[in-house]
């Protein structure tokens, strides 16, 4: 009975409740947006982190990982330390570089890593063969692309590039072995991966050094003890585990976050002003019905839960229309911020999470409830005589 | 002469500052500046001296903070949480090992001078290096605040899209609510045309005092937002300014939407009968 009123008063005036739901529908896209925003930013990074089960990494003092040049030394010496304790299962050290791939009179830049292939976890190899011997290199398509080089070719590589004396510190033939995708990579970065024993002999003077370790810690056990115990063992590294990573990446990125919640908060506090004042128009409008109504016995509660339903039944019909407009959007906003400049493949601005879906709907019915309270609030209190009087005079 | 450190090197070598412990008869130490975020993060103050080296846990020069400077306004170092620290060029080249070295030159031109002209010049003469125009670096630099302002953009207009068709409901709504005093003012004789005409000017003085109010209201809010990230990232950039013609095209799409409303309103009203407004 209720429900069949309140769609009954929704229907007399088509026009201005679709409009209304149109508004919400706009506000629950942001809203949804924001929340996949401000969600699933953390949410992507911590998988990509975990995508090979490395719990811990090692950069060197006061960096984050490949955010500098900077290299650590004495490989050999930080595999020994971190073997005696019983919960490292693995460690990856990781070399990085400057690439510079001659091919005829073009000279392809990119970055190149120095891998163990039997622990690395940078790359997933897509065709062809991994770098199991040392005059072996593997690439990505952007490098491939690049070169206009297939599986098979002998490439010219080079790196340690001396602008003044316009040459390199090490150069060598490698055959190119395998396509393969970076997962830290970015878009338009051409990257390429060898032996790091490789990269150590080309580059003359990086012998023992990493730029990166990673780390798989053994099941069940503690990655935070682990990396507190790392950092008291070595005071030359930064060791760094998905809390701690995910905390870094917060405090860079706490402008989208923000940003977020400020949007999201104004969405719903339009879709809940929206919803509160066409509630109250039409509660006005209805005045003499409503006094009608609770003159013939109608209780107060039988008013108030219908003008609720009204309110309620606006938001979430656009909340539905909006869940898939903010996912339309979503995308559109993520294509945007996935140009950043350095920006892994993998990494999502707008992840979809049915948690956020479901955050913004129930958002949305509350505001929904909310937004009908104060109308229903005011048909409740009429004063029947006066209203009827009223009405009658008009 | 106080040289400036290029950021570019502290990403490449950090260097650790701490407490120096210096003996009686070291000879007078050299100054350095250091920026207000550092200061903060060490508490160090101005005639504090600290050791500065090139490798973690390694005692380097002993130095005396001489200065504590606000960072400029560089969107490219915003949100990075780099700490930075300017010195003397030639100590900053021995501590580091990069011997008589820099990353970058930066030329003061006189006025009027042909730049692109010089540039061909020392780009032909040079070797070893590349002459950019400082325009140029600037584009390169700020790809990833081109990328936020390209985000920017987006959020504005899915926000105009959200304002437009709130205005236009409550434009509406109002129009409808005086769907009585337009029936009167039929019954009495008023012309169609000057009742819709009325309506017209209500509403643009409506979207007017709104969107004036709004500006207000959107001026405080950029004061507010400007206040809040430059405490965050302690940067003096702006993060939001309202100019003449933001201030322009938030009054002029509001006065659109807001005639709109009321002209569709109107007409809707008008062309219904006064009895029927009247709801008899």
């Amino acid at each position: 009975m209720r429900a069949a009123l309140a769609q009954a008063s929704l229907t007399r005036h088509r026009g201005r409740t679709i409009l209304a739901v149109l508004g919400v529908a706009v506000a629950a896209a942001m809203l949804l947006d924001m929340v996949m925003l401000a969600t699933g930013m953390r949410e992507s990074f911590r998988e990509l982190l975990l995508s090979r089960g490395f719990e811990i990494r090692l950069a060197p003092k006061g960096t984050l990982p490949f955010d500098t040049d900077a290299t650590i030394p004495g490989v050999s010496a930080i595999i020994a330390t971190l073997r005696t304790n019983p919960d490292v299962r693995e460690i990856s050290p990781v070399l990085g570089a400057s690439i510079h791939v001659l091919a005829g009179n073009r000279d392809v830049s990119g970055s190149v890593l120095g891998i163990d292939p039997s622990v690395q976890g940078d790359y997933e190899l897509l065709s062809g063969q991994d770098v199991a011997a040392s005059n072996f290199i593997v690439g990505n398509d952007h490098l491939l692309n690049q070169l206009g080089a297939h599986i098979g070719d002998t490439l010219s590589v080079a790196i340690g590039y001396d602008p003044q004396t316009r040459t390199y510190s090490g150069q060598r033939k490698l055959i190119l072995t395998g396509r393969v995708k970076f997962i830290y990579g970015a878009n338009d970065q051409s990257s390429a991966a060898v032996r790091r024993e490789t990269l150590e002999a080309m580059g003359g003077q990086n012998h023992d050094r990493a730029s990166l370790f990673m780390i798989r810690v053994r099941k069940g056990a503690d990655a935070e003890r682990v990396r507190d115990w790392i950092e008291k063992q070595l005071p030359n590294v930064t060791a760094i585990s998905i809390a701690t990573a995910i905390k870094q990446v917060d405090e860079r990125l706490s402008y989208f976050r923000q940003l977020a919640l400020i949007l999201g908060a104004v969405s719903l506090f339009v879709g809940f002003l929206l919803v509160t004042t066409l509630v109250t128009v039409s509660v006005n409008e209805r005045a003499g019905e409503i006094a009608v109504m609770r003159a013939i016995g109608v209780s107060r509660s039988h008013v108030v839960e219908q003008i609720v339903i009204e309110g309620v039944a606006i938001s979430l019909a656009g909340a539905v229309l909006g869940l898939a407009l903010g996912l339309v959007t979503a995308r559109y906003l993520n294509t945007i911020l996935s140009a950043f400049p350095g920006l892994p493949m993998a990494i999502d601005f707008f992840l979809f999470q049915p948690r956020a879906a479901w955050s913004a709907l129930g958002l949305l019915i509350a505001s929904g409830i909310g937004a009908g309270v104060y109308p229903a609030w005011r048909a409740a209190s009429l004063p029947i005589a006066e209203s009827l009087r009223r009405e009658a005079i008009a | 002469m106080l040289a400036f450190l290029l950021a570019s090197f502290l990403f490449q070598t950090p260097t650790p500052i701490g407490r120096a412990s210096v003996t009686p008869d070291s000879p007078q130490p050299r100054t350095i500046a250091i920026d207000e975020a550092l200061a903060a993060r060490a508490n160090l103050k101005v005639g504090d001296r600290v050791s500065v080296s090139a490798r973690p846990g390694v005692v380097g020069d002993t130095v005396i903070v001489g200065a504590i400077v606000r960072r400029g306004a560089d969107p490219s170092e915003v949100a990075r949480g780099d700490l930075l620290v300017r010195m003397h060029l030639d100590q900053l080249q021995a501590i580091s090992g990069y011997g008589d070295r820099v990353d970058r030159f930066a030329i003061a031109t006189t006025p009027g001078a042909d730049i692109p002209r010089l540039i061909d010049r020392i780009n032909r003469v040079a070797f070893g290096f590349k002459a950019y125009e400082s325009r140029e670096i600037a584009v390169e630099t700020s790809r990833t605040f081109q990328v936020v302002s390209r985000f920017h953009r987006a959020i504005g207009i899915i926000t105009i899209v959200a304002s437009s068709v709130f205005l236009l409901c409550i434009m509406v709504l109002k129009v409808d609510e005086r769907r009585r005093d337009i029936a009167a003012l039929r019954l009495m004789g008023i012309s169609r045309a000057t009742v819709v005409r009325s309506i017209i000017i209500e509403a643009a003085v409506v979207a007017v005092l709104g969107s004036a109010l709004g500006v207000v209201l959107g001026w405080i809010i950029s004061q507010i937002v400007n206040w809040h990230y430059q405490a965050l990232y302690q940067t003096p950039l702006a993060f939001s300014i309202v100019t003449p013609p933001t201030v322009i095209f938030a009054v002029a799409l509001s006065l659109v939407l807001g005639i709109a409303a009321g002209v569709v309103a109107s007409l809707r009203l008008v062309r219904t009968p006064p009895l029927a407004l009247f709801g008899r």
